[in-house]
């Protein structure tokens, strides 16, 4: 694969299935092994279904990473939803706002080596989770 | 895209369901919906969920599952979840979930063994 980023627009439920064959193929292409690719696509699977949910729409956007002899895939996940009011609370296994098991966000961060959120009530929420490749 | 056909199969008195491999929100809905149905129709004991190809399961799938395993218990039936590649197990656990009252199995055929097998108390004669 010779594309080094992407994005990807989520505007169906039908768009969690397709996220997920993006993300498969991409981090297969990168090298990661099948544990860390089911990991990544799990995580990308419930990102994509928040912005599904909460937000309606949204883009999911994906590129490598390069730092030295490190490599890794950065997800970026950006909606322009009601936005999240505390993120900490957002943060605790079991909480939820929704429908979901409150397992979405707090699982996702486990699965990834780093996220990090940034959102503002009103205006939306931006998700980035990295997973590095371990040699 | 329509969801993928789902086909539940009656072995005896069992039902064993086939999940694919990447299954959308709907489909696992169809699915719940789909069992249920079946289990009163065939008065089935007992249900086998082969996700023995499945890629990916999240915290939707993953709820599903425990809340059909739930629903199939209180048609009086028992679930076995056959095949789930370790992989999977790894992430599903990671990830923080569970699947109810679940039992589970290697594969199918250690499912369906699970399932015939009598408790002890009606071995005696």
């Amino acid at each position: 694969m010779n594309e080094h980023q992407g994005e990807f627009r989520i505007t169906s439920e039908n768009d969690i299935v397709m996220a997920r064959k993006v993300v498969r193929e991409v981090s297969t292409a990168l090298g990661f092994g099948l544990t860390d690719v089911t990991r990544i696509v799990t995580a990308a699977s419930e990102l994509t279904r928040n912005i599904y949910h909460y937000a309606q729409s949204g883009v999911m956007h994906w590129r490598s990473l390069n730092q030295g002899v490190c490599v890794g895939l950065e997800l970026t996940f950006e909606d322009h939803g009601p936005g999240i009011a505390d993120i900490e609370q957002a943060m605790e296994p079991g909480y939820s706002t929704g429908k979901g098991l409150g397992m979405g966000l707090p699982g996702s961060k486990r699965l990834m080596d780093e996220m990090t959120i940034e959102s503002t009530v009103g205006k939306g929420t931006t998700v980035i989770v990295r997973k590095w490749l371990k040699k | 895209m329509a969801s993928e056909s789902i086909s539940v199969i009656k072995l005896r008195d069992l039902l064993l369901v086939t999940v694919p491999p990447d299954p959308g929100d709907e489909t696992i809905s169809a699915l719940q919906e789909q069992v249920l149905r079946a289990m009163a129709r065939h008065e089935a004991k007992g249900l086998v969920l082969d996700i023995s190809t499945v890629q990916t399961l999240d915290s939707f799938f993953a709820r599903t599952v425990a809340e059909t395993v739930q629903m199939v218990a209180l048609m009086g039936g028992r679930t076995v979840l056959a095949g789930m590649r370790a992989n999977v197990a790894v992430t599903a656990t990671q990830l923080g979930l569970t699947v109810g009252n679940a039992l589970t199995a290697l594969d199918v055929d250690r499912a369906l063994d699970l399932l015939n097998a009598k408790p002890s108390g009606e071995l005696r004669v």
